[in-house]
């Protein structure tokens, strides 16, 4: 429901922002202030799939919130990934934190429905999570329609995805484009769904409902408070569901309200600053050393176009 | 089922009246027995009503004072005021602030009816009126915590986008606060913006502002008197733990037809009262409408397409005289807030009461109201271009209310009142549809039904000349009843996180799910030390038992009200409150005060991180409770004679919230925890014509959370507090200079009285242009992700408004 609020949340906010035309509202500055200082901690990034292909989880530190460095990577970790049939997976290390798995003839990461053990060693301390590979629906096409301008928008080519969750509660999705091969990394592009819409939304078993639908379109701004439109003539899309565990559902959640921060008046309607939930645990006995991070094994499926607008209609 | 309710209907009844002969008789036995000997006399009684000579309008709260006895009474909220006395002679005083003290002399030898108009200090002197002592109620009055606001003032404070406002006035209160410029509602002494119990006319008002959080629903044309209740709260009053804000309506004058009105930047206002039958029935009607998207539509064509934004309020209210021991009052208020994006898609809400009143005098002793009313809020969205793919969703809380009061004026030491109050709640919080490529799915949520019932007794006593007592008890109970509703039991996992349903269970229509009964003592003592000044000390315990969830910064229109149920507890609070109320200058040219509170909540409302809290029927399991405290010192300053007056507020306090599963189960300082809270309004009027104000306000920055760190997952910057602590670190002080002047329209013209009154408002808010910060947060740079290179992380600091902001509004009178 966020994202939709959300959206709703904006448009409600420009159409005020419209009605007090002539003063100067919302006003924004850059600041630096003095945080308190805090020892680093490792920091787990393994989201792990069933795609062709080797298969990276990376061990970084954290760093002071200004510190925009490039990340320093954890080196000398043990990294292993077993799964309930005793599959192990033994991810090697390679540069900058990346510890990677390197399939052989076509070999994926175990199939839908098995669980997994994530292991890291590291200086003398244990740490685990566990995840489950759900599974995950084709997407039977992605198309575009042609608006009109409307709302600082204008005349543009928007993309949707079409797919239709499997029947059984609880399905929970994040759903990746790519733009002309690129990934759309922004924090408010990050689109999660649950079944077919969000979380007590009751939209078990349906097509994607609109706002995730539609959710694979860029959304830049022009710098005069307008929009770009998201695809020009040419440019490809391609979407990708991965089926995602619950509790990666809710991370994914609580990343969205940490890290997607339009500002303006949106601020209003903020939720607090706190900490993103982590599956990863330290197991060593008598440690109280923090980690933080996320394990999740995705089943993926993917379909994509190229924008042909000759080939669209325009009414 | 509705026999159950009927049966706490009867309860009531039975309970009431037994509970008024039990009250009088102890009453009578531990506190009246030195007057037991004069009971026997024959006694008589002085009683009345008390009007604005000018336009008929009832004056709550004079002072009438029997020089004889040096002891008096108050009139009560329809204006009625009832004394009795042995036979004699009396000096009877009529106070009230700007307006001109009358005395009168009654020769009592029977019970008298006299009723008193009053005549305003700007108005022309025509008959003689006695000057004597000024007032001070504010030494003498067992009310303590208690601050009133009449519209002439709200009126001459300099407005916000040239609207004087309730709510933006009340806030230069002191023990007042609010989490920034653009957020609704107001916080009082360390409680949350719901916590205030909003009444209009006495109907609950759920959402009290327009446009968000910029401006407040209520109407000034209409709004006769203003009083916010800080602590010592009455025992007729319940339901919310932090404050009361009792707002009563015009009643339209009665004596002449008059329409009043104004066009300012934001709004434009008509309003319309007068006679239906002189001296026997009035009317009033106000309207407020915005036409910002009329201007708007100027500048962009973002309004065509069926696209609209507006605001607009309605107040009527009108009463009937029926004899002298009965009248009626009717009143309502329609107010909606408007954003359509096109022809199909938007967002409405906004509040609907009305109230029918009956004033009925059992005698001149027994003065009894009886309150129905009907108070509704709620919102409507709907999005989706077509048939085939649309979303549309309303909720609603709905409140039905009978509540029957009566006051018993037992002598002129005794003032018994008691009654009741029986709300029935309906809260939809959900009713939702969506359709998804041409298959329907209905995603509501249950609806919740609710009563809530409360008997009350209550005694202001005077001990001599010295000592004033008001004591009461206040019994409520509560009822979550099924609609008929699934509810549901929850695990209990570490705090914190989303506890999961155990157990489903279905209630019938009017089946009780939970009960929670509760007994509220109020308590307030004054001892007067001498005749400019009085100790004052008060207690009491509040029960609120529905809930505004809302974990966003300032709450917004789509929050969702809840009742208490299975799982979630009724807030309870109790507060302990001391004062010094002293008077300066020969004519109690300065009136100051000194309070001190404390205040301990229960069952204080969080939320767990990334809770789910819209169309969610589980929401229950996304709640956490936890409990509250909060203390400070008020300090007051008033003058209220002189061409300069004005007044100085200034707040010390604290508030913080212990919750299990946040900031480590330590206490925290809520978002609108203010150490610091000055405000200075002043006044000055330079002559007929010119008069100008001026308000400041200094304030501690409010409680915000900092990172520590940054952590980089996928290509996600997250900000991490090492600690996990809540609320850590403040941002930067609010301060704010608004001034404006007003400009009386020339009273005469050709050498002749104009009959129509107009004048000017030019203002202009936040004088110097100061960015006060609303919030601080903390974010990755989109511009700087460039595969492979570092994302830069900012903190960016935001303010709702940062410029002055000129205004000027035309009002007109006639």
């Amino acid at each position: 429901m966020t994202s939709t609020i959300n959206k709703t949340k904006r448009l409600i906010l420009k159409l005020t922002v419209l009605s007090l035309l002539s003063i100067h509202f919302g006003c924004e500055d850059e600041i630096t202030p003095n945080l308190d200082d805090a020892p680093s901690v490792m920091v787990v990034d393994a989201w792990l799939t069933n795609q062709e292909g080797p298969q990276t989880i990376r061990l970084t530190m954290s760093q002071p919130y200004f510190n925009n460095s490039q990340l320093v990577g954890v080196q000398n970790a043990v990294v292993s990934v077993i799964d309930n049939e005793n599959n192990e997976f033994t991810f090697a290390e390679q540069e900058n934190g990346e510890y990677v798995w390197q399939p052989f003839n076509g070999e994926a990461l175990g199939e839908i429905g098995n669980a997994f053990t994530l292991r890291v060693e590291h200086d003398g301390e244990t740490y685990e999570a566990s995840s489950v590979m759900n599974r995950v629906p084709p997407i039977d096409s992605v198309t575009f329609t042609f608006e009109e301008a409307e709302f600082g928008f204008p005349d543009r080519y928007s993309a949707s995805f079409w797919a239709r969750d499997p029947e059984g509660l609880g399905d929970t999705y994040w759903i990746k484009t790519y733009k002309n091969g690129e990934f759309l990394s922004k924090p408010s592009e990050l689109v999660i769904a649950f079944d077919a819409g969000f979380r007590g939304g009751n939209t078990d078993g349906l097509i994607f409902i609109p706002p995730i639908r539609e959710a694979i379109n860029p959304l830049d701004e022009d710098g005069d408070g307008g929009f770009l439109a998201p695809y020009a003539n040419n440019d490809s899309v391609y979407v990708e569901l991965h089926s995602i565990t619950e509790e990666a559902y809710q991370f994914l959640t609580e990343v969205q309200i940490q890290t997607n921060r339009p500002g303006g008046f949106a601020e209003l309607f903020s939720q607090p600053l706190s900490n993103v939930p982590s599956n990863i645990r330290n197991m060593t006995t008598g440690s109280n050393k923090k980690v933080v991070g996320f394990f999740n094994v995705a089943a993926v499926s993917g379909n994509g176009t190229r924008l042909d607008t000759s080939q669209i209609s325009r009414n | 089922m509705l026999k159950q309710i009927y049966k706490d209907w009867l309860f009531g009844k039975v309970a009431i009246w037994k509970g008024i002969r039990l009250f009088l008789i102890s009453t009578l036995i531990l506190f009246l027995t030195p007057t037991l000997k004069t009971f026997a006399q024959d006694k008589y009684t002085v009683s009345g009503y008390i009007k604005d000579q000018s336009n008929g309008e009832s004056l709550i709260g004079v002072t009438v004072f029997v020089k004889e006895i040096a002891n008096g009474t108050v009139s009560n909220n329809y204006g009625y005021y009832s004394i009795t006395l042995s036979p004699g002679t009396y000096h009877l005083e009529y106070r009230y602030l700007g307006y001109h003290i009358l005395e009168k002399e009654i020769n009592l030898s029977g019970n008298q009816k006299v009723d008193i108009e009053l005549i305003s200090e700007q108005q022309e002197l025509e008959e003689i009126v006695i000057q004597a002592d000024p007032e001070d109620a504010n030494v003498t009055s067992i009310e303590m915590s208690v601050n009133k606001l009449d519209i002439k003032t709200i009126q001459k404070l300099p407005p916000f986008f040239g609207e004087a406002d309730i709510i933006k006035s009340i806030q230069l209160l002191p023990g007042v606060s609010t989490v920034g410029e653009g957020a609704s509602g107001f916080n009082v002494r360390g409680g949350s913006t719901s916590q205030n119990l909003i009444l209009l006319d006495e109907a609950p008002v759920y959402n009290s502002s327009h446009l968000l959080g910029f401006f407040s629903v209520f109407n000034p044309d209409a709004v006769k008197d203003v009083k916010l209740i800080k602590g010592g709260i009455p025992a007729n009053y319940g339901g919310r733990i932090a404050s009361i804000l009792d707002v009563r309506m015009k009643e339209g004058n009665s004596k002449a037809f008059a329409a009043q009105g104004g066009i300012g930047s934001v709004f434009s206002r008509l309003t319309l009262e007068g006679p239906i039958a002189k001296d026997k029935a009035s009317f009033i009607f106000a309207a407020r409408r915005s036409y910002a998207d009329v201007f708007a539509k100027v500048f962009t064509d973002a309004l065509d397409d069926g696209a609209a934004l507006n605001f607009y309020d309605l107040t009527f209210k009108t009463n009937y005289n029926i004899n002298k021991n009965n009248r009626i009052y009717l009143s309502a208020y329609l107010g909606r807030d408007n954003f359509k994006f096109d022809e199909n898609q938007g967002f409405n809400w906004g509040n609907q009461t009305t109230t029918l009143r009956w004033n009925h005098l059992f005698n001149d002793r027994l003065f009894s109201n009886f309150t129905f009313l009907f108070s509704n809020y709620d919102y409507v969205l709907a999005f989706g271009e077509n048939e085939m793919d649309r979303f549309d969703w309303n909720s609603n809380v709905t409140t039905f209310d009978f509540k029957p009061e009566f006051s018993y004026f037992l002598n002129s030491d005794n003032e018994i009142s008691f009654g009741g109050e029986a709300l029935l709640y309906n809260f939809e919080p959900a009713n939702a549809v969506g359709v998804s490529n041409g298959e329907r799915r209905d995603v509501s949520v249950d609806r919740k039904l609710a009563l809530e019932s409360a008997l009350y007794l209550a005694n202001d006593q005077q001990i001599g000349s010295n000592i004033t007592l008001q004591y009461g008890l206040r019994l409520s109970n509560f009822r979550y009843l099924g609609a008929p509703t699934d509810y549901y039991e929850f695990d209990n996992p570490e705090p914190g996180i989303r506890r999961n349903v155990t157990q489903v269970f279905q209630a019938d229509e009017w089946e009780t799910i939970q009960s929670y009964s509760n007994l509220e003592p109020r308590f307030s003592l004054k001892y007067q030390l001498s005749s400019n000044s009085s100790i004052k000390a008060s207690y009491n315990r509040t029960t609120q038992y529905i809930h505004l969830v809302s974990n966003t910064t300032a709450s917004n229109p789509l929050d969702i009200w809840t009742p208490s149920t299975n799982n979630i507890k009724p807030q309870l609070g109790d507060q302990w409150v001391l004062g010094f109320f002293k008077n300066f200058g020969p004519n109690n040219d300065f009136e100051t005060s000194i309070e001190a509170y404390y205040r301990k909540t229960q069952n204080q409302i969080d939320y767990i991180d990334g809770a789910d809290l819209l169309i969610n029927e589980l929401i229950e399991g996304d709640l956490l409770a936890g409990d509250g405290r909060a203390y400070g010192l008020e300090l007051f300053i008033k003058k209220n004679k002189g061409r300069f007056n004005g007044w100085l507020s200034y707040t010390l306090g604290k508030t913080e919230l212990q919750v299990e599963g946040i900031n480590g189960g330590n206490w925290y300082p809520t978002r609108y925890d203010q150490t610091h809270n000055l405000k200075l309004v002043g006044f000055y009027e330079l002559n007929d014509r010119w008069t100008f104000s001026a308000n400041f306000t200094l304030k501690s920055g409010t409680p915000t959370t900092f990172p520590t760190s940054r952590f980089q997952i996928q290509d996600y910057v997250i900000p991490y507090n090492y600690s996990g602590s809540r609320n850590n670190t403040r941002i930067p002080a609010f301060h704010r200079l608004d001034i404006s002047a007003t400009l009386q329209g020339k009273k005469m013209r050709k050498g002749k009285v104009r009959k129509n009154e107009d004048y000017w408002v030019f203002g202009i808010y936040n004088l110097y242009s100061r960015k006060n910060p609303f919030s601080i947060y903390f974010s990755q740079d989109d511009d700087s992700l460039v595969g492979g290179e570092p994302i830069r992380t900012q903190a960016t600091q935001l303010s709702i408004i940062g410029s002055f902001i000129p205004s000027v509004s035309y009002n007109f009178k006639f």
